[in-house]
């Protein structure tokens, strides 16, 4: 029943529905409320104020009351800590379903305020940000569990500041959704053969022999790194797949027949990311959708995860 | 969430938690008594350095707990509000060897402000409440340090000492005006629900039993005992005799008030003059002892007059109370005593001070009896002859025997009021004259800055009254027979401040004292009636409870009013321009036609012309001149003016 009344309260509190960015805390969203130690001093303050009128002890009431002042006091200031914030972007770079998401939150004041102590929190996941008159960027971890485009969750803006005895909270509900590619599947078979590759000897990926190595440039892949012929030089070597760069690849939805629908689109974004790193020219051939036509790169291989992440589900599909 | 446990705080913070924790406990180690004052300070500062970085064993700390109550019992033992101030200064001492989570050191603080409270159960002085002020700005200070570490804020570079410090004195100003507030309105009550448990260990003061040698420590105790404000005319010093417990009953050793006579009716008094107006703020006295100037005539509700003109009130005074009255000296008091009285004034114990007795026989038979009391006086005056003559007064006096008074007459004639009052009564008694011991305070200090005067626990006195026919009771002093200037303050040595010949520090000390009455008359003496008596002026005489509470709810809504009005300060848009902008845009989104986020002034003006012709083209005007103030060359200060104008009073 207490789950259930918690829902209905969450439900309630503003806002209620996504709402656009930039989205200004104005008192209308924020909440106040004691926290746990926060209870606890109120007991005790109810207890102090009790015994002092009791026993007509005025210097005793004076006490009790500069301090139930200043705690009073500093529920308005936790209010003023958030009153004013804005967040004025969130944005992210896409990651595979299954990793953390890494939301970049720009917030900044109306005024010159500096505030501290303010946390950012979804679920379990929180950080903790300050905000002066320039600004402030800061970094919360999302988890991702499916591929597309994820809408992003009420993310509460909360602070326990000046004196952790109340917690003001507001909440940030951006409009947006962030981009999550699919996972590329684990055990994956090699990438399909090169098109009009048939008079080319397939190569053997492994080469210890150094007419395949080259010396390490700035944007080589960790994985092309030869180690073991690395330790025998003063630096480090790389594979190089040169001969290979001739066949150029097409990534076609047909290659996967047999397999479930989403298996079918985790291969795919596998070989995308093999191709990738073997440095290898590809095209994306996927139902329903235009080809992909042949690139390389950053920029191509996020096109081609972006259409494999935005595919249609399985019941979308038929 | 409760479950998870408690991150542990950092050493800095921890120090800053004990700081605190130490400046809550110190007030109230001040009014323990001094064995257990010291040594829970010098325990609490062993544990604590002992536990700095790690827990002591549960074992160990069970063991200081047990020892720490056995040392309250065996100092203060009983149940009393002393003993459990100790007990709690106890707690509070050893508490720190286990507290090291950030939740701990919240609990400490918080159970720590308990210590200070509890110090004015005890005391109410300027030390203790500086030293309590003091305790509630330290623990202010490590909550917000908690808070800090809680939000993750790197203490020392982000958020260094005197800024915290300077956050913590904003909160306090802040709460002030509710805080008082609610102090000067908040309804009191007339009585309390429960009683004040009392001290287990007493302070001496003006008690209904007095043995002989037993007054010096008071004596030598200079704090003000009351404060005495006179409306009109002023007594001279020698009449200044306030007036406490009347003790008939003697045993041998210890002179007691007669129980039995309490209940009955003031006697009758003729007074001689006009006498005195005067208000009495009296020092909390943990009983119900009042004192009035020798004879009270007129007394304010809730005190009560017995037979002997001893002064009491309903409720015990562990508070500053104030008391107006009126005095006036005695032409006749209590002229016809009864059989009843007399027996009971004349009455000594068998088989105790037989020289004594042998004397007053003696002097009786010398003097012969009349009717006139003539004779009484006789014999009255040759005792104090003799006191003059051949006693002296010193308050260096060994212990008292079996026939103390048979020693002090005869042998060793040296005393105080005690030995004077209670073996001037002894002798009279035995030669026949109904006598009684009075005890109060004799004489009082003016203080010239306020003009009034000060009653210390040092002017306590203990005189002789004797019922003389035609007159009744008349008062006789035989200690002023021997140190007037013990009785009426009238050398200068006696004044306070004063060392020696040096006389520089008696300004001090009046200016003082005088800020100690204002303090008195503002804060501690302030109860129901009081609160009452503040309101008439306002024109709201007896107020009930729930008006009262209307009232202070009023107040504390307009004190909560300002705080409000602080949050919308802060949340205002500061550009005056761009803030009758967006009033100007509130006003139409009632309507549904707001301005969407992605349009241009211009383009809304056009939308809205589009439904409404008449408000769209004053709009679109505006939207222009608008953009022109905002994005284009500055705008002149007149044409400004105009705009906002122009813009705060366009409707749609």
């Amino acid at each position: 029943m207490l789950a259930a009344l918690r829902r209905r309260t969450q439900a309630w509190m503003r806002p209620r529905a996504p709402e656009p960015l930039p989205a200004q805390m104005t008192r209308n969203r924020i909440y106040v409320l004691p926290t746990a130690s926060g209870l606890f001093f109120g007991l005790l303050l109810g207890t102090m104020l009790l015994g002092a009128l009791n026993f007509n002890n005025n210097p005793a009431l004076l006490l009790a009351l500069l301090l139930a002042g200043a705690v009073q006091a500093s529920l308005i200031a936790a209010h003023l800590q958030l009153s004013g914030l804005r967040v004025n972007a969130i944005a992210a770079e896409p990651v595979a379903a299954g990793e953390e998401l890494r939301l970049r939150i720009a917030l900044d004041a109306v005024d010159a305020r500096v505030r501290r102590g303010l946390r950012i929190a979804h679920a379990g996941n929180c950080t903790h940000a300050r905000v002066d008159a320039h600004g402030a960027t800061i970094e919360l971890r999302l988890p991702t569990t499916r591929r597309g485009l994820l809408p992003l969750p009420r993310l509460q803006l909360s602070t326990v500041q000046p004196l952790g005895l109340a917690r003001a909270w507001a909440y940030v509900w951006p409009a947006q959704a962030l981009l999550v590619y699919p996972a590329p599947e684990t055990q994956a078979p090699p990438l399909p053969v090169p098109i009009g590759g048939q008079g080319h000897p397939q190569v053997t990926r492994a080469g210890e022999d150094p007419h395949h190595l080259r010396g390490y440039r700035p944007g080589d892949a960790p994985r092309s790194v030869a180690w073991k012929a690395s330790a025998r030089h003063d630096n480090l070597l790389v594979r190089d797949y040169e001969q290979q760069r001739s066949g150029e690849l097409l990534l076609d939805w047909q290659h996967t027949s047999g397999l479930p629908h989403e298996q079918r689109i985790r291969r795919l974004a596998r070989w995308v990311d093999d191709a990738e790193r073997d440095g290898r020219r590809y095209a994306l051939q996927l139902p329903a959708h235009p080809l992909i036509a042949t690139g390389q790169g950053e920029q191509h291989r996020h096109r081609c995860l972006r259409a494999l992440a935005l595919l249609p589900g399985e019941a979308g599909h038929g | 969430m409760a479950d998870t446990p408690s991150p542990a705080m950092t050493p800095a913070t921890r120090t800053q938690v004990r700081l605190a924790a130490a400046a809550c406990l110190l007030p109230l180690l001040l009014q323990l008594p001094a064995t257990l004052g010291i040594g829970f300070g010098i325990g609490a500062l062993a544990v604590t350095a002992a536990a700095w970085r790690n827990p002591l064993p549960s074992v160990l700390r069970l063991l200081l707990g047990v020892c720490a109550l056995l040392a309250v019992a065996a100092v203060a033992p009983g149940i009393g509000r002393d003993t459990a101030c100790a007990v709690l200064a106890a707690m509070l001492a050893l508490k720190p060897v286990e507290t090291f989570s950030l939740r701990d050191g919240r609990s400490l603080v918080g159970f720590g402000l308990f210590a200070p409270f509890a110090t004015f159960l005890l005391d109410q002085g300027p030390l203790s409440l500086v030293l309590a002020l003091l305790a509630v700005l330290l623990a202010l200070l490590a909550l917000q340090r908690l808070a800090a570490e809680e939000g993750e804020i790197m203490a020392a570079a982000d958020h260094p000492h005197w800024l915290a410090a300077k956050g913590v004195l904003r909160l306090v100003a802040l709460g002030l005006p509710l805080a008082l507030s609610a102090f000067w309105l908040f309804p009191r009550l007339p009585t309390p629900l429960w009683g004040l448990p009392g001290r287990s260990i007493a302070t001496p003061g003006l008690s209904d039993t007095m043995t002989p040698g037993g007054m010096a420590d008071l004596l030598l105790d200079d704090s003000p005992a009351a404060r005495v404000q006179f409306f009109g005319a002023v007594p001279a010093p020698e009449q200044m005799y306030w007036r406490g417990p009347v003790l008939w009953d003697f045993d041998g050793s210890s002179w007691r008030q007669a129980r039995g006579l309490q209940a009955l009716p003031a006697a009758p008094m003729r007074p001689a003059g006009p006498g005195w107006e005067y208000r009495i703020d009296l020092e909390p006295t943990e009983d119900r002892q009042l004192i009035a100037l020798d004879l009270p005539t007129r007394l304010p509700d809730g005190a009560h007059l017995s037979i002997d003109y001893t002064t009491t009130t309903d409720a015990p005074q562990y508070n500053v109370s104030r008391w107006r009255m009126h005095s006036a000296p005695a032409a006749a008091f209590e002229p016809e005593l009864p059989q009843q009285l007399r027996q009971r004034a004349l009455a000594l114990p068998q088989g105790y001070n037989p020289r004594t007795l042998a004397l007053g026989r003696q002097w009786r038979r010398a003097a012969g009896h009349d009717a006139e009391g003539r004779a009484d006086a006789a014999i009255a005056a040759r005792a104090l002859g003799m006191i003059h003559d051949s006693f002296a007064y010193t308050l260096n006096v060994p212990l008292a025997s079996r026939n103390e008074i048979d020693d002090f007459l005869f042998d060793r004639r040296q005393g105080y009021c005690e030995h004077f009052s209670s073996a001037f009564v002894v002798l009279m008694r035995a030669a026949g004259i109904p006598a009684r011991v009075v005890t109060g305070y004799a004489g009082a200090y003016r203080n010239p800055i306020g003009g009034y005067w000060l009653v210390r626990r040092s002017d306590a006195h203990a005189w002789a009254e004797l019922w003389l026919p035609k007159r009744g009771w008349v008062r006789f002093d035989p200690t002023a027979a021997v140190a007037p200037e013990r009785v009426y303050d009238t050398i200068a040595d006696r004044q306070p401040g004063r060392i020696g010949g040096f006389d520089g520090l008696v300004s001090v000390f009046n200016a003082s004292d005088w800020l100690r009455r204002g303090w008195n008359d503002f804060v501690l003496g302030f109860n129901a009636q009081r609160q009452q008596d503040l309101l008439k002026p306002l024109g709201l005489g007896a107020l009930g409870a729930s008006a009262l509470v209307v009232l202070f709810a009023a107040i504390a809504a307009l004190a909560l009013g300002w705080m409000a009005w602080w949050i919308a300060r802060g949340e205002r848009q500061r550009d005056p321009l761009l803030r009758a902008w967006h009033a100007l845009d509130a006003r139409y989104r009632t309507l549904g036609r707001g301005r969407a986020q992605h349009e241009t002034a211009l383009a809304w003006a056009a939308r809205v012309a589009a439904d409404r012709p008449s408000a769209g083209r004053h709009l679109a005007e505006l939207g222009q001149r608008f953009s022109e103030a905002r994005y284009a060359s500055s705008l002149s200060r007149e044409r400004l003016r105009d705009l906002l104008r122009d813009l705060r009073q366009h409707r749609p």
